[in-house]
Protein backbone atom coordinates (compact mmCIF):
# COMPACT_ATOMS: atom_id res chain seq x y z
CA UNK A 1 0.00 0.00 0.00
CA UNK A 2 1.20 3.49 -0.79
CA UNK A 3 0.92 6.30 1.72
CA UNK A 4 1.69 9.98 1.36
CA UNK A 5 1.30 13.13 3.40
CA UNK A 6 1.11 16.46 1.63
CA UNK A 7 1.20 19.84 3.33
CA UNK A 8 -0.78 22.42 1.40
CA UNK A 9 0.42 26.01 1.16
CA UNK A 10 -1.58 27.77 3.87
CA UNK A 11 -1.23 24.92 6.33
CA UNK A 12 -3.86 22.27 5.63
CA UNK A 13 -2.77 18.64 5.45
CA UNK A 14 -3.82 15.89 3.05
CA UNK A 15 -3.07 12.21 3.65
CA UNK A 16 -3.63 9.54 1.02
CA UNK A 17 -3.49 5.76 1.24
CA UNK A 18 -3.94 3.74 -1.91
CA UNK A 19 -3.38 0.46 -3.62
CA UNK A 20 -3.13 0.04 -7.38
CA UNK A 21 -3.39 -2.75 -9.90
CA UNK A 22 -2.14 -2.57 -13.50
CA UNK A 23 -1.46 1.15 -13.12
CA UNK A 24 -5.00 1.89 -11.93
CA UNK A 25 -6.29 2.90 -8.51
CA UNK A 26 -7.76 -0.16 -6.81
CA UNK A 27 -8.56 1.43 -3.43
CA UNK A 28 -8.00 4.92 -2.02
CA UNK A 29 -8.60 6.72 1.26
CA UNK A 30 -8.20 10.49 1.55
CA UNK A 31 -7.99 12.03 5.02
CA UNK A 32 -6.88 15.38 6.41
CA UNK A 33 -7.86 18.63 8.10
CA UNK A 34 -9.30 20.35 5.01
CA UNK A 35 -12.91 21.37 4.37
CA UNK A 36 -15.23 19.89 1.78
CA UNK A 37 -18.89 20.85 1.49
CA UNK A 38 -21.05 18.82 1.54
CA UNK A 39 -18.86 16.58 3.67
CA UNK A 40 -20.20 13.18 2.62
CA UNK A 41 -18.98 13.75 -0.94
CA UNK A 42 -15.54 12.56 0.16
CA UNK A 43 -16.63 8.92 0.08
CA UNK A 44 -18.13 9.48 -3.34
CA UNK A 45 -14.95 11.14 -4.58
CA UNK A 46 -12.91 8.16 -3.40
CA UNK A 47 -15.25 5.76 -5.23
CA UNK A 48 -15.03 7.93 -8.34
CA UNK A 49 -11.22 7.61 -8.32
CA UNK A 50 -11.28 3.81 -8.30
CA UNK A 51 -10.26 2.47 -11.69
CA UNK A 52 -8.60 5.72 -12.70
CA UNK A 53 -5.08 5.43 -14.15
CA UNK A 54 -2.43 6.82 -11.79
CA UNK A 55 -1.67 9.66 -14.21
CA UNK A 56 -1.44 13.23 -12.96
CA UNK A 57 -3.55 14.83 -15.67
CA UNK A 58 -6.25 12.17 -15.59
CA UNK A 59 -6.66 12.37 -11.84
CA UNK A 60 -6.65 16.15 -11.78
CA UNK A 61 -9.28 16.35 -14.50
CA UNK A 62 -11.56 13.81 -12.87
CA UNK A 63 -11.40 15.64 -9.53
CA UNK A 64 -12.19 18.95 -11.24
CA UNK A 65 -15.04 17.35 -13.14
CA UNK A 66 -16.38 15.81 -9.93
CA UNK A 67 -16.35 19.17 -8.13
CA UNK A 68 -18.22 20.80 -10.99
CA UNK A 69 -20.79 18.04 -11.35
CA UNK A 70 -21.50 17.59 -7.66
CA UNK A 71 -21.27 21.32 -6.81
CA UNK A 72 -18.63 20.57 -4.20
CA UNK A 73 -16.71 23.31 -2.40
CA UNK A 74 -13.20 22.76 -1.10
CA UNK A 75 -11.63 25.18 1.37
CA UNK A 76 -7.92 25.26 2.12
CA UNK A 77 -7.15 22.74 -0.62
CA UNK A 78 -7.29 22.65 -4.42
CA UNK A 79 -7.76 19.69 -6.81
CA UNK A 80 -4.04 19.94 -7.65
CA UNK A 81 -3.15 19.29 -4.00
CA UNK A 82 -5.15 16.07 -3.94
CA UNK A 83 -3.62 15.04 -7.25
CA UNK A 84 -0.11 15.68 -5.92
CA UNK A 85 -0.74 13.62 -2.83
CA UNK A 86 -2.34 10.77 -4.79
CA UNK A 87 0.62 10.70 -7.19
CA UNK A 88 3.05 10.61 -4.24
CA UNK A 89 1.14 7.71 -2.68
CA UNK A 90 1.10 5.99 -6.08
CA UNK A 91 4.90 6.18 -6.28
CA UNK A 92 5.14 4.67 -2.80
CA UNK A 93 3.01 1.76 -3.95
CA UNK A 94 5.24 1.13 -6.97
CA UNK B 1 -31.69 52.48 16.85
CA UNK B 2 -32.94 49.51 14.92
CA UNK B 3 -36.25 48.51 16.49
CA UNK B 4 -36.66 45.36 14.43
CA UNK B 5 -33.60 43.69 15.87
CA UNK B 6 -33.77 39.90 15.47
CA UNK B 7 -34.09 37.83 18.58
CA UNK B 8 -31.99 34.67 18.71
CA UNK B 9 -31.86 32.03 21.40
CA UNK B 10 -28.89 31.73 23.76
CA UNK B 11 -28.26 28.33 25.30
CA UNK B 12 -25.76 27.73 28.04
CA UNK B 13 -25.67 23.96 28.29
CA UNK B 14 -22.62 23.93 30.56
CA UNK B 15 -20.51 20.75 30.57
CA UNK B 16 -21.42 17.52 28.79
CA UNK B 17 -19.49 14.57 27.50
CA UNK B 18 -18.12 14.58 23.96
CA UNK B 19 -20.85 12.39 22.47
CA UNK B 20 -23.70 14.32 24.04
CA UNK B 21 -22.10 17.64 23.08
CA UNK B 22 -21.92 16.67 19.42
CA UNK B 23 -25.37 15.04 19.54
CA UNK B 24 -26.97 18.17 20.99
CA UNK B 25 -25.40 20.33 18.27
CA UNK B 26 -26.96 18.10 15.62
CA UNK B 27 -30.30 18.02 17.47
CA UNK B 28 -30.39 21.82 17.60
CA UNK B 29 -29.49 22.08 13.90
CA UNK B 30 -32.28 19.62 13.10
CA UNK B 31 -34.80 21.50 15.25
CA UNK B 32 -33.74 24.73 13.54
CA UNK B 33 -34.19 23.16 10.09
CA UNK B 34 -37.74 22.18 11.07
CA UNK B 35 -38.37 25.73 12.21
CA UNK B 36 -39.10 24.57 15.74
CA UNK B 37 -36.55 26.87 17.32
CA UNK B 38 -35.04 30.26 16.50
CA UNK B 39 -31.48 30.82 15.35
CA UNK B 40 -29.36 29.71 18.27
CA UNK B 41 -25.99 30.31 19.86
CA UNK B 42 -24.86 27.75 22.40
CA UNK B 43 -22.00 27.83 24.92
CA UNK B 44 -20.68 24.59 26.35
CA UNK B 45 -17.69 22.78 27.84
CA UNK B 46 -16.42 19.21 27.77
CA UNK B 47 -16.51 16.97 30.81
CA UNK B 48 -14.50 14.82 30.73
CA UNK B 49 -12.01 16.73 28.58
CA UNK B 50 -12.04 15.39 25.03
CA UNK B 51 -10.33 15.35 21.67
CA UNK B 52 -12.48 16.08 18.62
CA UNK B 53 -11.28 15.32 15.12
CA UNK B 54 -12.40 16.78 11.81
CA UNK B 55 -14.87 14.86 9.65
CA UNK B 56 -12.16 13.89 7.14
CA UNK B 57 -9.52 12.82 9.63
CA UNK B 58 -8.60 9.31 10.67
CA UNK B 59 -9.06 8.63 14.39
CA UNK B 60 -6.26 6.06 14.41
CA UNK B 61 -3.84 8.40 12.66
CA UNK B 62 -4.60 11.50 14.72
CA UNK B 63 -5.37 10.35 18.24
CA UNK B 64 -3.38 8.32 20.74
CA UNK B 65 -6.31 6.22 21.94
CA UNK B 66 -4.32 4.48 24.69
CA UNK B 67 -3.20 7.85 26.10
CA UNK B 68 -6.79 9.16 26.01
CA UNK B 69 -8.03 6.08 27.85
CA UNK B 70 -5.37 6.27 30.54
CA UNK B 71 -6.07 9.99 31.07
CA UNK B 72 -9.86 9.60 30.98
CA UNK B 73 -10.19 11.76 27.87
CA UNK B 74 -13.01 11.13 25.37
CA UNK B 75 -12.54 11.21 21.60
CA UNK B 76 -15.15 11.99 18.99
CA UNK B 77 -15.48 12.72 15.27
CA UNK B 78 -17.16 16.03 14.38
CA UNK B 79 -19.62 16.60 11.54
CA UNK B 80 -17.38 19.47 10.43
CA UNK B 81 -14.05 19.39 8.62
CA UNK B 82 -10.85 20.89 9.99
CA UNK B 83 -8.29 19.54 12.39
CA UNK B 84 -8.08 17.82 15.74
CA UNK B 85 -8.81 19.88 18.85
CA UNK B 86 -8.16 19.16 22.50
CA UNK B 87 -11.09 20.47 24.54
CA UNK B 88 -9.74 20.85 28.04
CA UNK B 89 -12.48 21.18 30.68
CA UNK B 90 -10.70 24.08 32.36
CA UNK B 91 -8.87 25.42 29.35
CA UNK B 92 -11.48 26.16 26.75
CA UNK B 93 -14.99 27.27 25.94
CA UNK B 94 -16.83 25.93 22.91
CA UNK B 95 -19.62 27.74 21.14
CA UNK B 96 -21.92 26.57 18.43
CA UNK B 97 -24.17 28.56 16.20
CA UNK B 98 -27.13 27.31 14.19
CA UNK B 99 -28.62 29.81 11.82
CA UNK B 100 -30.89 29.46 8.85
CA UNK B 101 -28.95 29.57 5.58
CA UNK B 102 -31.47 32.11 4.28
CA UNK B 103 -30.74 34.59 7.08
CA UNK B 104 -29.64 38.08 5.93
CA UNK B 105 -26.25 37.53 7.60
CA UNK B 106 -25.27 34.43 5.67
CA UNK B 107 -23.33 34.89 2.43
CA UNK B 108 -23.44 32.00 -0.06
CA UNK B 109 -19.67 32.01 0.06
CA UNK B 110 -18.63 29.82 3.01
CA UNK B 111 -15.32 31.60 3.46
CA UNK B 112 -17.10 34.96 3.81
CA UNK B 113 -19.60 33.52 6.25
CA UNK B 114 -16.78 32.44 8.55
CA UNK B 115 -15.68 36.05 8.72
CA UNK B 116 -19.21 37.32 9.41
CA UNK B 117 -19.92 34.81 12.17
CA UNK B 118 -16.45 35.03 13.72
CA UNK B 119 -16.82 38.81 14.04
CA UNK B 120 -18.89 38.21 17.18
CA UNK B 121 -15.96 36.35 18.70
CA UNK B 122 -13.36 38.94 17.74
CA UNK B 123 -15.44 41.76 19.24
CA UNK B 124 -16.12 39.67 22.35
CA UNK B 125 -12.41 39.08 22.82
CA UNK B 126 -11.66 42.78 22.21
CA UNK B 127 -14.10 43.64 25.00
CA UNK B 128 -11.87 41.58 27.29
CA UNK B 129 -8.82 43.56 26.15
CA UNK B 130 -7.60 41.11 23.54
CA UNK B 131 -7.06 42.65 20.09
CA UNK B 132 -8.28 39.59 18.20
CA UNK B 133 -8.51 39.40 14.43
CA UNK B 134 -10.07 36.97 11.99
CA UNK B 135 -7.54 35.04 9.94
CA UNK B 136 -8.87 33.14 6.93
CA UNK B 137 -9.83 30.39 6.53
CA UNK B 138 -11.20 29.67 9.95
CA UNK B 139 -8.97 31.04 12.70
CA UNK B 140 -8.96 33.93 15.13
CA UNK B 141 -5.53 35.22 16.08
CA UNK B 142 -3.97 37.72 18.48
CA UNK B 143 -0.68 39.19 17.30
CA UNK B 144 -0.60 36.33 14.78
CA UNK B 145 -1.03 33.64 17.43
CA UNK B 146 -4.10 31.44 17.27
CA UNK B 147 -6.66 31.80 20.06
CA UNK B 148 -9.72 30.27 18.37
CA UNK B 149 -10.43 27.71 15.66
CA UNK B 150 -13.79 27.37 13.93
CA UNK B 151 -15.52 24.93 11.61
CA UNK B 152 -18.74 25.01 9.68
CA UNK B 153 -21.11 22.66 7.92
CA UNK B 154 -24.32 23.36 6.04
CA UNK B 155 -27.12 20.82 6.07
CA UNK B 156 -30.88 20.94 5.70
CA UNK B 157 -30.76 24.69 5.04
CA UNK B 158 -28.96 25.39 8.31
CA UNK B 159 -25.49 26.80 8.83
CA UNK B 160 -23.93 24.99 11.77
CA UNK B 161 -20.69 26.51 12.97
CA UNK B 162 -18.80 25.60 16.09
CA UNK B 163 -15.47 26.62 17.49
CA UNK B 164 -13.15 26.72 20.40
CA UNK B 165 -11.91 29.69 22.41
CA UNK B 166 -8.75 29.02 24.39
CA UNK B 167 -8.77 30.30 27.94
CA UNK B 168 -5.64 28.37 28.92
CA UNK B 169 -3.46 26.14 26.80
CA UNK B 170 -1.14 23.26 27.62
CA UNK B 171 0.62 21.98 24.48
CA UNK B 172 2.31 19.20 26.46
CA UNK B 173 -1.02 17.59 27.35
CA UNK B 174 -2.23 18.18 23.80
CA UNK B 175 0.67 16.26 22.28
CA UNK B 176 0.28 13.45 24.78
CA UNK B 177 -3.19 12.86 23.36
CA UNK B 178 -2.51 13.56 19.69
CA UNK B 179 -0.24 11.34 17.68
CA UNK B 180 3.05 12.75 16.47
CA UNK B 181 4.88 11.49 13.37
CA UNK B 182 7.86 10.48 15.52
CA UNK B 183 8.96 10.80 19.14
CA UNK B 184 12.01 12.71 17.97
CA UNK B 185 9.91 15.69 16.89
CA UNK B 186 7.46 15.72 19.81
CA UNK B 187 9.39 18.44 21.67
CA UNK B 188 9.73 20.45 18.49
CA UNK B 189 5.96 20.31 17.91
CA UNK B 190 5.27 21.35 21.49
CA UNK B 191 7.66 24.26 21.10
CA UNK B 192 6.03 25.27 17.83
CA UNK B 193 2.55 25.27 19.40
CA UNK B 194 3.87 27.38 22.27
CA UNK B 195 5.01 29.93 19.69
CA UNK B 196 1.96 29.82 17.43
CA UNK B 197 -0.89 29.51 19.93
CA UNK B 198 -2.00 31.77 22.75
CA UNK B 199 -4.88 31.88 25.22
CA UNK B 200 -6.99 34.46 27.00
CA UNK B 201 -5.36 34.02 30.39
CA UNK B 202 -1.91 33.68 28.84
CA UNK B 203 -2.28 36.84 26.78
CA UNK B 204 -3.78 38.96 29.55
CA UNK B 205 -1.59 37.55 32.31
CA UNK B 206 -4.66 37.18 34.53
CA UNK B 207 -7.58 34.83 34.88
CA UNK B 208 -10.78 35.48 33.01
CA UNK B 209 -13.66 33.43 34.46
CA UNK B 210 -15.90 31.43 32.12
CA UNK B 211 -18.86 33.62 33.10
CA UNK B 212 -17.00 36.76 32.13
CA UNK B 213 -15.91 35.22 28.83
CA UNK B 214 -19.45 34.14 27.93
CA UNK B 215 -20.85 37.57 28.79
CA UNK B 216 -18.26 39.23 26.53
CA UNK B 217 -18.94 36.85 23.64
CA UNK B 218 -22.71 37.34 24.03
CA UNK B 219 -22.25 41.09 23.72
CA UNK B 220 -19.84 40.58 20.81
CA UNK B 221 -22.38 38.52 18.88
CA UNK B 222 -25.25 40.89 19.69
CA UNK B 223 -23.38 43.97 18.53
CA UNK B 224 -21.73 42.62 15.39
CA UNK B 225 -24.67 40.54 14.15
CA UNK B 226 -27.23 43.14 15.27
CA UNK B 227 -29.27 40.59 17.18
CA UNK B 228 -30.60 40.22 20.70
CA UNK B 229 -29.72 36.98 22.47
CA UNK B 230 -32.46 35.73 24.78
CA UNK B 231 -31.43 33.15 27.33
CA UNK B 232 -33.61 30.04 26.93
CA UNK B 233 -33.48 26.30 27.45
CA UNK B 234 -33.32 23.38 25.02
CA UNK B 235 -36.69 21.98 23.96
CA UNK B 236 -37.99 18.52 24.80
CA UNK B 237 -37.62 17.59 21.13
CA UNK B 238 -33.97 18.64 21.12
CA UNK B 239 -33.22 16.75 24.32
CA UNK B 240 -34.87 13.56 23.14
CA UNK B 241 -33.18 13.74 19.76
CA UNK B 242 -29.81 14.43 21.41
CA UNK B 243 -30.22 11.33 23.58
CA UNK B 244 -30.89 9.30 20.43
CA UNK B 245 -28.02 10.86 18.46
CA UNK B 246 -25.59 10.41 21.32
CA UNK B 247 -25.50 6.70 20.45
CA UNK B 248 -24.21 7.53 16.98
CA UNK B 249 -21.46 9.83 18.27
CA UNK B 250 -20.39 7.25 20.87
CA UNK B 251 -20.25 4.47 18.28
CA UNK B 252 -17.09 2.94 16.91
CA UNK B 253 -18.71 2.97 13.49
CA UNK B 254 -18.90 6.78 13.48
CA UNK B 255 -15.67 7.59 15.28
CA UNK B 256 -13.48 5.22 13.28
CA UNK B 257 -15.23 5.54 9.96
CA UNK B 258 -12.22 7.14 8.29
Amino acid sequence: MGRAVYKVKGGKMIKVQLTQRDGKIEWVKITGDFFLHPEDLIEEMERMLIGSPVKEEKINNSIKEFIKERKATFLGVAPEDFTQCIMMAGEQDG
Amino acid sequence: MNKTVEEWRLLDTDAGDAYYNMALDEAIATARSRNQVPNTIRFFRWKPSAVSIGYFQSMEEEVDIAACKSMGVDYVRRVTGGGSVYHDYNGELTYSLMVSESNRLIPKDILKSYEVLCSGLTLGLSLLGIPAEFKPINDIVVADRKISGNAQTRRMGVVHQHGTILREVDPEVMFTLLKVPSEKIRDKLIQSVKERVTSINGYLGKEVKFGELKAALKEGFERTLNIRLARQETTKYEEELATQLRKKYASREWNFKR
